[in-house]
């Protein structure tokens, strides 16, 4: 590598065309073009419904989320006006994920490594209610249905 | 191993949820691991960009050492145990994430230098290829390990950063002291606050913390409450007053009675308040997570895009992998992330060490666009506290002194309203309780006063307003009136028997405070209105006495909410409501701020988007400051955050590259990444100097 192609630079010499066969660059730009399809399906599509919450002994919805370079499940349907725990347990050692945060509840609930820990909410009204970690990047979906 | 659940605590009283002990353990063992990591990538990364750089001094192919030092094998391995040691947990975060149908800052960085260590790998192992197409054998090692240890240099920083954001909360957990003096058998045990219960006595020796809140039983002494209203002066106790945990003890010992522990204590409302309000997100913050949200997807699709294209047009594949990996590692989510979140945490930390809590992130924001300030005279302009100052007969009266006081005594005994017991407390200086006849029939009227048979009479005292709607001839009263209501007087007429006997001139003077805290007000450019229940001669003289033009006067208590509501609709809005009052509550929810005073009911308190710890008005101003403070710290951040990747993702993907010949080096790349969400934060953390303006000593 030359020295000037350290900084912002003219570095013409290396960077030379190459004639290449037109079949190549075909391929080329129809395996790129696969994997921004696909990459974008992969991340963004939604993968599956959400996962139903199971009943506690005293009528309360349960949910066991492990935290793992994401939340699973991502997806949780539970039903309105029902107390709900949703039991975290983090095995990520990203401090990234060390909290989540669930803004239309003004709640959030630290998360220390290897340990499980909950947190008890009462979604009163249906809707969509996403919960994300401390820096945004890594999110959940509280799917609230009516009764 | 479980951690204790987040539900309130009900038979503990200690304040801070368990994790936050392990939370901190964490955050200084991952604080260790990183520079540990960042100081053998720094190491490692020096020797390759030693080996890289051989062969390019003076343009000769020169090396710096042994040539066996320049080789491409050296720099697999220096370069691999900085990827996959130093920079591992990129890759098992991008792993996990994947596997998760997510993508973070993680997956960016390890395609990133993953691409760029494959590539040289395959350089390394199969030179030919590169030699066949005429291309010199480069390789990129270097550029994966500058990546790996700028980013990891960039989360050292940022984690440390992170850490002085929430400061305050640890700050606020500290103030209780772990112990209490507690009186068993009147002898003191030492013993931990967490086993302190309701109804216990505790002794408090000077210079020692209040460990929770109580109602001072024996002695008196000045106690310092800085650190939870931000008031400096300490406040003079005695035999009744309240105490509150935290606080500090300056002077002399006392006793307290405990009221209050655990979650209940106004200390823990305080920190849950404020975990309450860094747990919400303003309304700004909504678009820049619905962009986080597809952000790291997209930049990846940007960068295999920008692979297709530079190929397509060179043919050249060395090329298109440089775009490619400056797209992915130049790319910053967590700026974006971080931009207001952080800029709230240390605001609303800053807001409560200064006795000013926000309810929500969304109040933050809004406080600082308001246009009008709405006050409550009784309690937030005024002492609260009024004294009866006239009593006046009218020449027609009938009743002798004592026996009409008597009568207006027990009827407004029956009363709480403050103009009441300033009446009552007038007629008991002046004739004995036991004097007092019985009431019955009673009524009171919000906002207009009360009637009922007192001792066979038909009593009723209010405002001169609802006795002439009673038909009461209140054209005697007139010169009376005048001059009471010149001095900022309340009027409460007394009415026996359908005659007209007397009427009280009830004052309640201004706080000390309050002149100042509305030219502070003024000063901000807010227009300021006076809410009076007072007749509009007596309500104008006391907004004159404080310095406000407008008021709206003789409105009743059920009207506040629509005065406010009528403010609204005007185009005046957005309006601030400050009160105290259990009456305030529908009215401090109407507008679209509700400020409400500390030292006011738990009603107003639970209505209000802003509580004010110390009930000093100068607090208003003090938080709208604050607000316009953090919401141009957010616009700073966000707007760097978004020009940053609106900016350096064209320029990583060579958008110039064909106008001026540059191309952005993926390692320079890399460090404006790595520093890009270092100065979000660093920007959010110049929150930290914010100290609210101190209004002149002798208005304190």
């Amino acid at each position: 590598m030359t020295y000037s192609s350290l900084v912002l630079a003219a570095t013409a010499p290396l960077w030379r065309t190459i004639d290449q066969p037109p079949t190549l660059k075909l391929l080329v730009a129809a395996l790129g073009l696969a994997f921004i399809v696909g990459e974008l399906w992969w991340f963004l599509a939604p993968h599956g419904s959400g996962v139903e919450a199971r009943r506690g002994l005293d009528g309360r919805q349960e949910v066991t989320i492990t935290v793992d370079g994401g939340y699973d499940p991502p997806r949780i349907r539970v039903v309105a006006g029902q107390p709900l725990r949703l039991i975290f347990h983090r095995i990520d050692p990203s401090s990234c994920v060390a909290q989540v945060i669930f803004p239309d509840f003004q709640r959030s609930l630290d998360l220390p490594l290897e340990a499980t820990t909950s947190i008890d909410l009462l979604p009163a009204e249906p809707g969509l209610y996403p919960f994300h970690c401390g820096m945004n990047m890594v999110r959940g979906l509280l799917e609230v249905v009516a009764a | 191993m479980t951690i204790a659940s987040q539900t309130p605590p009900c038979c503990h009283n200690d304040i801070g949820p368990a994790p936050v002990e392990a939370m901190e353990r964490e955050l200084a063992q991952e604080r260790t691991l990183l520079r540990r990591q960042f100081t053998v990538a720094a190491v490692l990364t020096s020797l390759v960009l030693l080996a890289s750089l051989g062969p390019m001094v003076g343009g000769h192919h020169r090396t710096l050492g042994p040539p066996w030092f320049s080789s491409p094998w050296t720099q697999l391995l220096l370069t691999t145990p900085v990827l996959f040691w130093c920079g591992r947990s990129f890759f098992t975060g991008a792993w996990s994430a994947l596997r998760q149908h997510s993508a973070d800052m993680n997956t960016l960085v390890a395609a990133g230098t993953g691409i760029a260590w494959l590539t040289s790998l395959l350089v390394t192992v199969f030179p030919q290829v590169l030699v066949a197409e005429g291309l010199p054998v480069d390789v990129y090692y270097e550029t994966a390990a500058v990546i790996i240890t700028l980013v990891l240099l960039g989360r050292l920083l940022e984690a440390r950063a992170r850490g002085q954001t929430s400061e305050a909360i640890r700050h606020l957990l500290q103030l209780q002291p772990p112990t209490a003096r507690v009186l068993r058998q009147g002898q003191p045990v030492q013993i931990p606050v967490s086993l302190v219960a309701v109804g216990d006595q505790i002794v408090v020796r000077p210079g020692e913390k209040v460990p929770v809140d109580g109602v001072l039983e024996e002695g008196q002494s000045w106690v310092e409450e800085a650190m939870l209203t931000g008031e400096a002066t300490p406040v003079a106790k005695a035999v009744g007053d309240s105490v509150i945990g935290a606080s500090l003890n300056r002077s002399g010992s006392f006793t307290f009675r405990v009221t209050r522990v655990g979650g209940d204590t106004v200390l823990a409302q305080i920190v849950e308040l404020v975990r309450q309000a860094q747990s919400s997100r303003t309304q700004v913050q909504r678009l820049a997570d619905q962009v986080v949200g597809w952000f790291v997807p997209v930049v990846i699709a940007l960068a295999v895009a920008a692979f297709v294209v530079w190929f397509l047009i060179s043919g050249n594949a060395v090329l298109a992998m440089l775009f490619l990996v400056s797209v992915l590692v130049i790319a910053c989510p967590c700026a974006l992330g971080l931009a207001t979140p952080t800029s709230i945490m240390v605001a609303s930390g800053k807001g409560a060490e200064n006795g000013l809590i926000f309810r929500s992130a969304e109040a933050l924001e809004t406080a600082g666009k308001l246009r009008t300030v709405v006050l409550d005279k009784t309690g937030t302009l005024t002492l609260g506290q009024p004294e009866v100052t006239d009593f006046e007969r009218l020449p027609a009266a009938r009743l002798p002194i004592d026996a009409l006081l008597a009568l207006t005594a027990a009827l407004e005994s029956r009363s709480e309203h403050p103009l009441a017991e300033a009446i009552v407390a007038y007629a008991r200086s002046r004739c004995q309780d036991s004097a007092w006849p019985g009431v019955q029939d009673f009524e009171a009227v919000a906002g207009r006063g009360v009637r009922g048979q007192v001792g066979g009479h038909s009593v009723v005292v209010g405002t001169p307003r609802w006795l002439a709607e009673l038909a009461i001839d209140m054209v005697p009263l007139a010169p009376l009136m005048a001059p009471l209501e010149a001095k900022a007087c309340s009027v409460a007429t007394v009415v026996v028997d359908g005659n007209l006997e007397a009427c009280f001139g009830i004052s309640d003077p201004p706080k000390p405070s309050s002149v100042a805290a509305i030219a502070a007000l003024r000063r901000l450019g807010l227009e300021v209105v006076m809410l009076s229940g007072d007749a509009r001669r007596s309500a104008e003289a006391v907004a004159a006495q404080v310095g406000i033009e407008r008021v709206i006067a003789e409105v009743r208590p059920a009207d506040k909410a629509a005065v406010v509501r009528q403010l609204q609709e005007q185009g005046e809005g957005p309006v601030a409501m400050v009160g105290d009052g259990i009456n305030d509550a529908p009215a401090l929810a109407q507008a679209d701020i509700g400020i409400a005073m500390g030292t006011g009911t738990d009603v107003a308190i639970a209505a209000s988007d802003i509580t004010l710890i110390s009930g000093n008005l100068a607090g208003v101003a003090a938080a709208i400051d604050l607000s316009r403070q953090t919401m141009a710290n957010i616009r700073q951040n966000l707007f760097f955050a978004f020009a940053y990747n609106v900016a350096g993702i064209p320029i990583a993907a060579g958008l110039l590259f064909p106008l001026t010949g540059w191309l952005l080096n993926p390692m320079i790349a890399g460090a404006a990444m790595a520093f890009s969400s270092v100065s979000v934060v660093t920007n959010a953390l110049r929150l930290r100097r914010y100290r609210p303006t101190p209004l002149p000593l002798a208005s304190r």
